[in-house]
């Protein structure tokens, strides 16, 4: 019997994004940075919430009669949840009869999301993909993630790790022996500027990923490296960001790098804010063009080769 | 044919001629000259006007008997009275003018005409009230392969020395049906003289030698193939043509088998001795295909001994489809070994063209599928799909495979109203009504599909059909009677599964689980269509759902296929006595049952479409495509004739792949490893994105998923900003 327990956002079949083939991807809750973009804003407390959707919601009053502190209450607006005295007892979601308010995040145990992920397993072998761990930060869920991706290596399944790195470097020597993949974030390379935009320096970062690179070449684990950095207007999207990672990455990761990926900015998580009642700093900005885009691929060719770069995402075409 | 609008890639060049014939085809579809069944080109023919003769029809002449001679008499006097016409450029010649359905009672319904129509009208009532519909026809498959090896004078002769026997015997039964038979090939025989002899009169009155050679070739193709075997490829593909045109000059079509095999040795030698080019073969197959329109070829498979039957006709088959893109109804044969360069441009075929051609479907399934049902392995190799969703085994299986009906919903609405009144208190006991009500409905369907199956042979024959297949010519028998064909067990579509399956999962989890409801208020809210229920309708619409590779709904689906499959299997129809074998597929019974079926616990509304085939309801797959692939799958197919994925995405999803067709066929190959029978797959139009913005109440929308960068998104579920952005964004790795 295992009795640890995973809190997942999202279980994701049939992703192509998150390394290589066909995966299944787990977004686990709780996160170390605060990312002002951030694009599943409901992975990053680690305190399981309440969120409505009003599209789904039948107005029947369930919720607010079900809730132990009042938290609840319907306005012009909508249902309008009090988080400051929400307990998180998710009550609410359980009297609710349409799913218009549910938790943010799902408990998994080892044997259910195993079960979940392997059910895909002819499509990991067909593409050539396996599973990814994304977030939320999985590094603060490390112990179950570990013991996790070593029960996948034993059914025949690869592994993939997407981190932003900002973590202990126990929690991630714990993974990288199981990680076949590891998509590590790089998002901007001037400490203050990742400050500004993320909450945390990037110094733990930054040492973390020269230990992981240096893992590959010592010990020959993880398999596979790619940098991702998103693409995020005015914070990540300039050509001197992308410069200095390119310089880094060039200094120190040639010989480990499989790929970059400049991930292009999208607005789809606008509906998730929606869901929260938060307000979103970057709603309404666009997909970004190709035009825009180019300035970047260029900067960040001066120090990777043209083989190594991706770029993915939505772009415009003017 | 779906509403696909995508830029069509072309592989292959159009000649003149093709283009020519490409244009007048469509000029047909769209002057009102094709005229077409209910369901589109499945079936269709060109109006040249009434049939001319209609009074002097044998059966107006003699009075209407129900009698296959008699029906013999007024095929042969359709065709005799059919005028040969050659249309410019064409090759490949004959038309459809009348169908026989139109000019005597025929097909499904022809048991009407019985002396005891009244009797079995009642027993259809009944069945039909009870949720089993047994009025079946066609989507049978006869053996072309006879006509292609024998020739027309061989049949004949084969007829009538049978005749001879039964006569000799004095079983007049029998030499009845063989009179009839023998009326049957002699029409064809002179049909096909009579283009003949208009193509002699056309060359003769030419001054242009081009035309005259064209004229001289169909002259002395027809002049051949109306008594003898086909010589080369190009009378054997005119073989097919004529073949399938008589077959289907009764009204409706049928499949026509693994014409990739029948074709090859005639390819292949032609080829050898220089006589033809691959071009030339590939586009006298997309002639016959232009005259088609819609009537079911398969490719691929495997052969006897277990290897590969992909051969170079397999390849042309499907590049004249590629060659005009405008063809309803071809099949590819996956199987784990399959030549993969073919499979890759099956799929590349479907990715550019985007409309469902070919269907994809697993071969290893159907073929364990006949050995289950007792046939040798030495036939079932043969098996082949035979459209929509039903494999046949090509001239020996006569079926019923469409139309013939099981409404699960109607049996579960019983057991739930029976369980209510006795107070039942746990699943088990509730889903032993269900079984029960499953027989009341089996006994009555088993009644009323006897009666019909007693004058069946003689009111609704298949003479044409019977004609090239295997045992209606030497035992006197039509393929419709009792052992006219070897298998002739009855094929039942099965329609409702995955709204029981919900229903049930939603049942016992908030009844016998929760203890939420009664069953009698279950009941109640049903019946008054969940009249100020919203509560509670949304309570059963938020349980777990068939479609998201959630092993409790799969359970449940997979025990209601079972119990369908078992019951049915223990009932035998009148034709020799042999079981009954389901299909997970309802014929637009989902759209056309919605309005007699009441609300279900599944927490879907009176008048509200049902779940087409396997398909989950619309609006309960969340999960994406592969969660619902895996739920399709969980079931052992091989204990069924047929089950479909219907798989709609639209070109976004392919964003970032570089090769569609990878995607394609990887996703199929998973699907089929894992025990999935056939895939449906439509690339979707924009403008359907668009009108989902405006409607996304339409429950077909409920299940449009797009593809966003790694993850997929249902699309109603996003912002109308993004909607917007996603319906104008695209792939920037078009550039490289």
């Amino acid at each position: 019997m295992n009795d640890k327990t995973l809190l997942t956002i999202d279980v994701s079949h049939g992703t192509t994004h998150d390394g290589p083939g066909m995966r299944t991807t787990v977004f686990v809750k709780g996160c170390s940075l605060r990312c002002r973009w951030c694009q599943n804003p409901e992975s990053i407390g680690a305190r399981n919430e309440p969120w409505w959707d009003a599209r789904a919601c039948i107005g029947c009053l369930s919720c607010r009669d079900a809730c132990p502190t009042g938290a609840l209450s319907f306005t012009d607006k909508g249902l309008s949840i009090n988080r400051s005295v929400c307990r998180a007892c998710l009550s609410c979601c359980e009297a609710c009869p349409a799913e218009a308010l549910s938790p943010e995040a799902q408990r998994y145990t080892m044997d259910a999301l195993l079960r979940e992920v392997l059910r895909d397993r002819t499509y990991y072998e067909q593409f050539g993909g396996g599973v990814t761990c994304s977030g939320g930060e999985p590094l603060l869920q490390y112990e179950f993630l570990a013991e996790f991706f070593e029960r996948l290596h034993d059914a025949g399944v690869t592994t993939a790790l997407d981190t932003c790195g900002c973590a202990p470097l126990k929690n991630l020597e714990a993974m990288l022996p199981v990680t076949d993949y590891l998509l590590y974030d790089m998002k901007i390379f001037d400490p203050d500027a990742h400050r500004a935009f993320t909450g945390q320096d990037n110094a733990l970062i930054l040492s973390n990923l020269l230990h992981a690179a240096d893992s590959m070449r010592r010990r020959g684990f993880p398999k596979k490296l790619w940098i991702r950095t998103p693409l995020i207007w005015e914070a990540t999207a300039t050509p001197e960001n992308i410069r200095a990672i390119g310089r880094f990455i060039g200094e120190n990761l040639m010989d480990v790098l499989e790929r970059w990926e400049l991930c292009a900015f999208n607005g789809a998580c606008v509906a998730k804010y929606d869901k929260l009642g938060l307000h979103w700093d970057y709603a309404g900005r666009g997909t970004m063009s190709r035009a825009q885009i180019e300035p970047l691929r260029l900067a960040a060719l001066e120090n990777v080769s043209e083989d190594k770069l991706l770029v993915s995402g939505m772009i415009r075409e003017r | 044919m779906s509403d696909v609008q995508l830029t069509f890639i072309p592989k292959f060049e159009q000649s003149e001629r093709i283009k020519t014939l490409e244009a007048r085809n469509r000029e047909l579809g769209t002057n009102g000259m094709r005229q077409y069944g209910t369901y589109g080109d499945h079936r269709c023919w060109l109006n040249i006007g009434p049939f001319p003769r209609m009074d002097d029809l044998p059966s107006r002449r003699q009075g209407y008997r129900m009698s296959s001679e008699q029906w013999g008499e007024d095929y042969e006097f359709m065709l005799d009275n059919t005028e040969a016409h050659i249309y410019p450029c064409e090759t490949i010649v004959g038309e459809i003018y009348w169908e026989l359905g139109l000019l005597r009672p025929c097909g499904s319904s022809g048991w009407k005409q019985a002396p005891n129509a009244d009797e079995i009208a009642e027993k259809v009532r009944l069945s039909t009230e009870l949720g089993g519909h047994p009025t079946a026809y066609g989507h049978t498959c006869p053996d072309v392969e006879i006509v292609l090896k024998e020739g027309y004078d061989h049949i004949l002769s084969r007829i009538r020395r049978s005749l001879k026997k039964y006569t000799d015997l004095k079983n007049e039964r029998r030499a009845h049906y063989l009179r009839g038979l023998e009326h049957v090939c002699l029409g064809c025989i002179r049909y096909i003289e009579r283009y003949a002899a208009l193509a002699e009169r056309l060359a003769a009155e030419t001054d242009d030698a081009a035309e005259r050679a064209r004229f001289e070739k169909i002259a002395a193709c027809c002049r051949n193939i109306a008594h003898a075997a086909p010589a080369t490829f190009y009378e054997a593909v005119q073989t097919i043509q004529f073949a399938i045109l008589f077959d289907r000059a009764v009204g409706h079509g049928n499949g026509y088998g693994r014409m990739d095999l029948y074709l090859y040795d005639f390819y292949r030698r032609d080829m050898d001795a220089g006589r033809l080019t691959r071009r030339e073969a590939r586009e006298y197959i997309a002639e016959m295909y232009m005259k088609l329109r819609g009537q079911f070829f398969s490719f691929g498979g495997r052969l006897e001994d277990g290897s590969d039957a992909t051969n170079e006709m397999s390849y042309v088959a499907l590049e004249a489809y590629d060659l005009i893109g405008d063809y309803n109804n071809l099949g590819v044969m996956w199987h784990s070994d399959i030549d993969p360069d073919y499979y890759a441009y099956a799929c590349d075929v479907l990715a550019r063209h985007g409309e469902s051609i070919p269907v994809l479907i697993n071969w290893d399934i159907m073929y364990d599928s006949l050995l289950r049902c007792g046939v040798p392995e030495s036939e079932a190799w043969k098996v082949v799909y035979s459209g929509c969703q039903w494999y046949c085994l090509p001239g020996q299986e006569w079926c019923g495979h469409d139309t013939s009906l099981i409404n699960v919903v109607k049996a579960m609405d019983r057991a739930l109203d029976r369980a209510a009144a006795d107070g039942v208190s746990d699943f088990e006991t509730l889903y032993r009504y269900y079984e029960e009500e499953l027989h009341v409905t089996m006994r009555a369907f088993q009644e009323a599909e006897a009666a019909i199956d007693r004058v069946r042979g003689e009111s609704q024959p298949e003479m044409y059909t019977s004609m090239i297949s295997h045992g209606p010519i030497e035992r006197g028998l039509d393929m419709t009677a009792p052992r006219g064909v070897d298998n002739q067990n009855t094929s039942l579509n099965i329609f409702g599964i995955p709204n029981v399956a919900d229903s049930f999962t939603a049942i016992n989890r908030l009844v016998f689980e929760q203890k939420k409801y009664t069953l009698a208020e279950v009941v109640a809210a049903c019946r008054s269509n969940w009249e100020n229920n919203e509560i509670m309708r949304q309570r059963f619409l938020s349980q777990p759902k068939y479609g998201n590779g959630l092993d409790e709904a799969d359970n449940m689906y997979v025990r209601v296929c079972d119990s369908m499959q078992e019951i049915a299997e223990g009932y035998v129809n009148q034709r020799g006595g042999q079981p009954m074998r389901p299909s997970l597929f309802a014929f637009m019974s989902h759209l056309e049952s919605r309005d007699k079926i009441g609300a279900t616990p599944d927490g879907r509304h009176a008048g509200d479409v049902l779940a087409h085939g396997i398909n989950p309801q619309a609006g309960a797959s969340k999960k994406g495509l592969i969660p619902m692939a895996n739920s399709a799958a969980s079931a052992d197919m091989r204990k069924f004739q047929g089950g479909s994925i219907q798989v709609d995405i639209q070109p976004r999803f392919f964003d970032g792949k570089e090769n569609r067709y990878a995607y394609i066929r990887d996703f199929s190959s998973a699907f089929f490893k894992n025990g999935g029978m056939q895939i449906n797959l439509h690339i979707l139009d924009l403008k359907k994105l668009e009108d989902a913005m405006e409607h996304p109440e339409k429950p077909e929308y409920q299940d449009l998923v797009v593809r966003i960068t790694g993850y997929c998104a249902r699309f109603i579920t996003m912002s109308r900003e993004y909607q917007q952005e996603f319906v104008s964004r695209i792939n920037y790795s078009s550039m490289n």
